[in-house]
């Protein structure tokens, strides 16, 4: 459906993208990760046409976009990361127009976006807020029912309830069939929707992995409050790893196996437990860590 | 072309480009107003003339005298403010058309739709010749008005002879109009477009005054493409209009496909 093979791009001041290759499957929602930088951007643009590669190339259904400009984007819906819309115009007629760019659209599923991202069209762009014109953008993103859809951090700007309708857009979407590649800094975001997802760093791609194999590679720490000192004692020789030890309560990092976690805490009397996840920006940072480690 | 970018665009614009049609058929009206006035002291406003330096009286488009309407509109008007007026509306409209959407970004979306990078240029060409030829229009329109209106009968006045003064006028900002666009189609920088088409313009303007002004510095007026446009000749049928007219048309045609190609081949950073 969609595949960068071997992209590599080299802006005048040293940074950009290095040999990035992945494919996204027909139906699949692809996510794209990384910190400030890495190359998520540069590499959508490529996607999108916009910058032409040094070297290799972007298909999408079968057509270079680079080269074949005008016959692949009417299988694509697009979110910009920085949106800009045309000066002067209204929520309205800026859809209005993108409508008759795309050859039209179904009004009643337009309306129907609008409805559930809670948004006056009527509003010139330039008087909306930030969470206000990506709504403007989500919409104009999905409202030709494209093939695929590319959504540079989507949720940017949104509130955490619109966040969730959106996530529910593209599960509805999904099911229908529609490709997705979305990046993002928020991995709750991507854990709910994707199946599969690429890490990118310093604009080389370091991972691509299931989404079941990323979570199990993201480190939970427990924080489990016994009864009594005693059951901690007994606690600690199953051989979880433990984090930290203050009184009768222990910090105990699980990494993936949950299951054995449970069991294990089943077994004595458990008066609290709270948890921390680990942030997206620490599995990078492990990740890369591991990478670097092996020659 | 793109049909629902070209009514889009035009949506926006047109109010501008009526501004500007609008300006400008007021100012010539207003000339053909103050003419009867001027007419009955052109023997003293021409000896005025006589006692500048030659150089000073050419470049002012003066060398003509206010003997006649077509004289003192084409120095007057056509030699001076039209020129300024259109080249401004060139250099600000060519920008905008092309390197503020690049720059501010909305371009990406123009380009995510399902049409090309070539059509989106050709497109914006249209949308800026279409503003160019509405003011032309109109000015030609209101100077066949203001003759009729203050100066008298119509079968008096060398209609030829304006109307190929306008259509020459239309084509030297044919020629301008596809240089500020090929530099708009180049720039990323919405300013840097405007700074460079504004000095290039002007420099052409101030080449071509100089070059009048000035007899051992004439062959400046030759790299200038306002050269190419003389009022006063065309209005005095000393000018070889069918040439000039050709090369302001195959060098603004030459820019726009230039424009047209690099806007095509090159890195955008959306
Ligand atoms: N046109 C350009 N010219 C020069 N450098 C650029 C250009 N575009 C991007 N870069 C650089 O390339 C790197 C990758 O940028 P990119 O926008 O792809 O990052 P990103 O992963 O999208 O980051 P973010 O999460 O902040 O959006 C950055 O260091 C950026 O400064
Ligand atoms: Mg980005």
């Amino acid at each position: 459906m969609l595949s960068v093979e071997h992209v590599t791009k080299i802006f005048p001041n040293g940074r950009g993208i290095r040999d990035v290759t992945f494919s996204v499957r027909r139906g699949e929602v692809f996510g794209f990760l990384g910190p400030n930088g890495a190359g998520k951007s540069t590499t959508i643009r490529h996607i999108m046409g916009f910058l032409k590669p040094d070297q290799g190339s972007v298909k999408v259904c079968g057509h270079d976009t680079w080269k074949e400009q005008g016959r692949f984007q009417k299988y694509i819906g697009y979110l910009p990361g920085e949106i800009a819309f045309i000066e002067g115009m209204t929520g309205k007629a800026f859809l209005d127009f993108m409508a008759g760019m795309q050859g039209g659209v179904d009004s009643a599923w337009r309306d129907e976006l609008i409805r559930r991202l809670q948004f006056d069209v009527r509003t010139p762009i330039r008087k909306m807020s930030k969470g206000m014109k990506q709504k403007v953008g989500i919409v104009a993103a999905f409202m030709h029912r494209p093939e695929v859809i590319i959504l540079d951090e989507p949720t940017s700007g949104l509130d955490p309830l619109m966040q969730k309708v959106f996530i529910e857009l593209v599960l509805e979407e999904k099911a229908r069939g529609t490709t997705f590649l979305m990046s993002s800094h928020n991995f709750p975001e991507i854990e709910r929707t994707c199946d599969r997802a690429a890490i990118i760093k310093d604009g080389v791609i370091i991972a691509v992995k299931d989404i079941h194999e990323l979570q199990s590679m993201q480190r939970k720490l427990f924080e489990v409050t016994f009864e009594s000192e005693q059951e901690v004692n007994d606690f600690m020789k199953c051989g979880l790893k433990i984090d930290s030890r203050e009184g009768s309560r222990v910090r105990v990092a699980v990494q993936g196996d949950v299951d054995r976690f449970i069991r294990e805490t089943a077994r004595f009397h458990v008066r609290n437990i709270d948890v921390f996840t680990q942030n997206l920006e620490d599995i990078f940072m492990n990740y890369y860590d591991r990478e670097g480690q092996t020659p | 072309m793109n049909m629902p970018l070209y009514r889009q665009m035009l949506a926006i614009n047109l109010k501008m480009f009526m501004n500007y049609a609008v300006g400008s058929a007021f100012y010539i009206l207003l000339m053909f107003w103050i003419y009867p006035g001027i007419a009955k002291n052109s023997g003293s406003l021409n000896s005025l003339i006589d006692a500048m330096p030659e150089g000073v009286g050419k470049a002012f488009g003066l060398e003509n005298g206010f003997g006649s309407i077509g004289a003192f509109i084409s120095g007057e008007y056509y030699g001076l403010l039209y020129l300024l007026i259109l080249s401004i509306f060139c250099i600000l409209v060519s920008t905008q058309l092309i390197a503020k959407l690049v720059d501010q970004g909305s371009m990406a979306y123009l380009l995510s739709a399902p049409t090309t990078r070539t059509k989106v240029a050709l497109t914006q060409a249209a949308v800026l010749l279409s503003g160019l030829v509405l003011i032309c229009a109109v000015t030609t329109l209101a100077g066949f008005a203001g003759y009729a209106w203050f100066i008298g009968d119509l079968a008096d006045f060398d209609g030829t002879g304006f109307v190929l003064l306008n259509a020459g006028a239309l084509l030297l900002f044919f020629c301008i109009g596809g240089i500020s666009y090929l530099i708009s189609a180049c720039c990323n920088d919405e300013k840097r477009a405007l700074t460079l088409s504004g000095v290039i313009t002007i420099g052409f303007f101030s080449l071509n005054l100089i070059g009048k002004i000035s007899g051992q510095l004439s062959w400046m007026r030759h790299i200038s493409v306002f050269s190419l446009f003389d009022p006063g000749e065309i209005v005095g049928k000393t000018a070889n209009w069918p040439l000039s007219v050709a090369v302001l048309a195959g060098l603004g045609a030459a820019a726009f496909a230039a424009g047209m190609i690099i806007f095509r081949k090159r890195s955008l950073p959306l």
